[in-house]
């Protein structure tokens, strides 16, 4: 019973930090139809602005790492992305890519490729005892930080002028410019917003496992990719159940999968994305009046 | 006819032009056709001797472009035809890579490395040539079953789809301790890949692609790439014509693992995955990805361009000094020259042409508009 | 003669090597009703999305009020007082009618009158309160083509353009529409409403251009062009007049 607890602990902490980062690669797909490879980069420049500080009080070094993670994004977008709008997905996607390895051989340059310790928030290192069930306070508190940021967002999107702004033009990007949402605005807010997802990511990403290293957001971003596909591209709410499906998906396949197939386990969420992009392209979470994404 | 030019916007002019102009005896008009592949076998041919006029580095590195041409053709062959990005051809290139590994090592060293292997695997051990074509050949096999399914998707999903295959080919390869040593290296390879073989097999990859590209199936496939619906409504098949070209993209990229791995003497999982594929995309893209010239410009301007700047990273001696950047620069530099292509010279550096032996006639209206 | 409204001069609009436009001259007059009628592929919608700013003129010159709408991004035509109702019914079907309503204002900075001008549209039009928490997508499709009138509308234009807004209607949902338009310009607003149902448009509108191959091959007085010997004959493409 009790490790049943906590492989559903487990389960919500890391399909929240999915659920986080897909929402990140999700908003900027709905407003730009660009899938942002470059997302990874967000989260692992945070985590090094966050090892950068380790020294002084947690406000500096978190407002530093979001701060970071932000004015990376806004500034690939005003680079990179902004002279290709006009351009084809893929055209999009490879210079997603090549901007991920730009800064990812930037920062390899800088700080060296070696993985480096790196402890955040050691008050959360305890463990709480819940009616007999040993849960760590990190999992809990990444729980409870998903959940308010992801109801920040919602209150953003449904509650705010630039919410409504952003969904219409998730929607129709032509014809909300037409009634004058400007688009450069909209943009530049997804942008932000994904960076700031992507710092809260790397922070706690960080404190669970206990170090930083140059790959460290490419190893969320190619799992939370999946979760964004199975969700379905730029259909936010199937965004964030992907995330979590993913998440739980992940954990209940190493605790309950026999240990010779465990390694594989990702590959089985991969398999699923093959699927899910042959026979169900709108995600397995299809929005209503959604026309066709991908 | 549009083979002539990949810019199949023109595809009925240059038609008419090809016809009007072919008062010129057949025979020459035909050797025209061809001039593309003897221009590019004959830069191979010139490029490759620059490797025996250094020390072992540059002959190492010489072979390297080879190599590399071998793998850019292979992901050319799909994506060039039929203009839809694929991730997948890196992990074509791993398995050929431990294919021809395993059918040609020495089966003491396999009892060492790889004790858990089969029988009847364990005792194998063929030919390098043999060892290669068997690379080439089980890609393909892969591919052709992979790819039945895939090949309806275009776009992103398909960008999608074959990114998630080369990460399961990497975890499944990287996993299957018992068949490929998993995470540990799999060494003793016969390094026969030198500058010559290296050469040799660049030839023979665009010899294969540029025959395919004049098959009636590639013509057909480059018009489903330019308008899917059009093509649809004459009756042209975009999955078929995909598969072929997707079945025989994965056999050159196969064949470029197996190289690579003979190159290395080394094989490790890791050198099959998102950063070689960065680079084989970049060098397609860089050269410009609608043409077999751009695939091979690509490939010999960024491996030029590398090698400048390992050089600088070394560092030039200048008088008492040596002038030197500090290492890694040149990851970023070529991260940064994709970048700028993608921005400001997204058709390469070739714009998608191929190269062509002029006419000796007046110039047509085309060759002209091409000049501009 | 008053200073027109909008004014557009020699405009040519190519499509890579396909010209959709050929020096095109028109211009509209302040609390004109004005149709652009002509048959499938004549480059009407070419014409209004020139103006919208959808498409890139190549050549040619277009003026409102005496400021040149070219090269201006998307989003500052409706700034300009020109609201466009693409062909196609183009709401925003995840969206609730009522942020459908609201988005149709993002220009304005007066929250409390745009709600209170949304509750008088819900008034005139009860279709469209009753739903407004329902999804745009889930209207059918005259009240579709209702909700983005009122939706352009929302933005206070002083032009209002419109493409093909009967198109896929029943006629009696098509005499809805109109009386809508007609309401409209009664309340001051300019309207430009391009049409393939020549019938229909000549009917409604004071002024009428009839566009075919790209070009302006007719124009006058909507009630005189009806009974013009050379109307058909133009509206195929043949011909050239102009009606004073």
């Amino acid at each position: 019973m009790g490790y049943v607890v906590q492989v559903i602990v487990d389960a919500l902490s890391l399909g929240g930090l999915y659920a986080l980062t897909a929402l990140g690669i999700g908003l900027i797909f709905s407003v730009m139809r660009l899938a942002n490879f470059a997302h990874a980069e967000f989260i692992t420049c945070a985590a090094y602005a966050l090892f950068a500080l380790s020294g002084h009080p947690l406000v500096m070094a978190v407002s530093a790492a979001v701060l970071v993670a932000v004015a990376l994004a806004v500034l690939t977008e005003r680079v990179a992305f902004r002279p290709l709008r006009a351009a084809d997905q893929a055209t999009m996607l490879i210079a997603s890519f090549a901007v991920s390895v730009l800064i990812q051989k930037l920062l390899i340059f800088a700080v060296g490729s070696r993985a480096k310790p790196l402890d955040p928030l050691p008050v959360l290192a305890e463990t709480l005892n819940v009616g007999g069930v040993q849960i760590g306070l990190l999992k809990i508190v990444t729980i409870v930080t998903c959940a308010i940021l992801l109801l920040a967002l919602l209150f953003l999107l449904k509650r705010t002028r630039l919410g409504l702004q952003m969904r219409a033009a998730a929607e129709d990007f032509t014809m909300s410019r037409l009634v004058g949402v400007r688009a450069d605005v909209v943009i530049a807010v997804a942008f932000v917003v994904s960076g700031v997802l992507a710092a809260a990511v790397a922070i706690l990403y960080a404190a669970q496992t206990g170090f930083v290293q140059p790959r460290l957001g490419v190893q969320i971003v190619i799992i939370a990719f999946v979760a964004t596909v199975i969700g379905g591209l730029g259909n936010l709410w199937g965004v964030v159940a992907g995330g979590l499906l993913v998440g739980m998906a992940s954990s209940f396949l190493q605790a309950f999968l026999p240990a010779d197939l465990r390694p594989f386990r990702e590959a089985i969420l991969f398999l699923a994305v093959i699927l899910v992009v042959l026979f169900r392209p709108n995600g397995l979470f299809p929005a209503r009046g959604l026309k066709e994404r991908v | 006819m549009s083979h002539r030019s990949a810019t199949p916007a023109s595809t009925p002019q240059a038609d008419l032009k090809g016809l009007s102009a072919s008062t010129a005896p057949v025979w020459r008009e035909e050797l025209r056709r061809l001039s593309p592949l003897f221009i590019l076998l004959g830069a191979i041919l010139l490029i490759a001797p620059l490797g025996m006029m250094g020390d072992i580095v540059l002959e190492r590195r010489v072979t390297l472009a080879l190599v590399n041409l071998v793998a850019v053709v292979g992901l050319y062959i799909f994506m060039g035809n039929s203009g839809i990005l694929t991730f997948s051809a890196v992990g074509f290139m791993a398995i050929g890579a431990y294919v021809s590994a395993l059918t040609t090592l020495n089966p003491m060293l396999k009892q060492t490395f790889l004790p858990n292997l089969p029988d009847w695997l364990n005792a194998l051990q063929i030919s390098p040539l043999a060892g290669t074509l068997a690379a080439g050949c089980v890609a393909a096999a892969v591919a052709a079953v992979v790819g039945w399914p895939l090949m309806r998707l275009s776009g992103i999903a398909a960008a999608i789809a074959t990114l998630s295959l080369l990460i399961i080919a990497y975890i499944g390869l990287g996993n299957w301790t018992s068949v490929t040593g998993g995470q540990t290296s799999l060494m003793g390879l016969n390094t026969w890949v030198k500058l010559w073989p290296a050469a040799i097999w660049a030839c023979v990859a665009v010899t294969i692609a540029f025959v395919y590209q004049e098959t009636r199936w590639a013509l057909a496939l480059r018009a489903t790439r330019e308008d899917e619906v059009a093509a649809r409504a004459s009756a042209l098949l975009p999955v078929p014509l995909r598969l072929i070209a997707f079945v025989i993209s994965a056999f050159v990229s196969g064949m470029a693992g197996a190289l690579y791995g003979h190159f290395l003497g080394t094989l490790r999982v890791e050198t099959f995955y998102l950063d070689s594929t960065f680079l084989f995309l970049t060098m397609l893209v860089v050269g410009g990805q609608r043409s077999l010239t751009g695939a091979v410009v690509g490939t010999f301007a960024i491996s030029l361009l590398a090698e400048l700047l390992r050089l600088l990273e070394v560092g030039i001696p200048m008088g008492p000094v040596a002038l030197s950047a500090p290492a890694g620069l040149g990851d970023v530099v070529l991260a940064g020259v994709m970048l700028a292509i993608l921005v400001f010279r997204p058709q390469g550096i070739t714009g998608g042409r191929e190269v062509i032996w002029p006419r000796r006639h007046a110039p047509t209206p085309k060759q002209k508009e091409e000049t501009q | 003669m008053t200073q027109a409204e909008l004014r557009v001069r020699d405009l040519t609009v190519r499509y890579g090597k396909v010209v959709a436009l050929r020096h095109v001259a028109m211009h509209i007059d302040p609390g004109e009703i004005v149709s652009i009628i002509g048959p499938n592929g004549a480059g009407k919608t070419t014409l209004l999305s020139a103006i919208a700013g959808l498409v890139p003129a190549t050549v040619g010159e277009i003026t409102y009020e005496q400021q040149s709408l070219l090269g201006a991004p998307l989003e500052r035509t409706v700034r300009c007082g020109i609201a466009m109702v693409p062909e196609g019914r183009h709401v925003f079907a995840g969206l609730t009618v009522l942020e459908n309503l609201q988005l149709g204002a993002t220009i304005r900075n007066d929250a409390s009158a745009v709600e209170a001008e949304i509750e008088e549209y819900f008034d005139q039009f009860p279709i469209l309160g009753e739903r407004r928490h329902g999804h745009a997508g889930l209207l059918s499709g005259g009240e579709q083509q209702m909700l983005v009138i009122v939706r352009a509308l929302l933005a206070q234009p002083r032009l209002l353009m419109l493409d093909e807004p009967s198109l896929g209607l029943a006629p009696r949902v098509t005499e809805q529409i109109y009386d809508i338009i007609r309401r409209v310009r009664d309340d001051g607003v300019t309207v430009l409403v391009v049409e393939q149902n020549a019938g229909r448009a000549l009917a409604a509108s004071d002024r009428t251009y009839v566009i075919s191959g790209g070009e302006i091959r007719l124009t006058g007085p909507s009630t005189e062009l009806e009974k013009h010997p050379g109307f058909e004959a133009a509206y195929f493409g043949l011909g050239e007049g102009v009606i004073e």
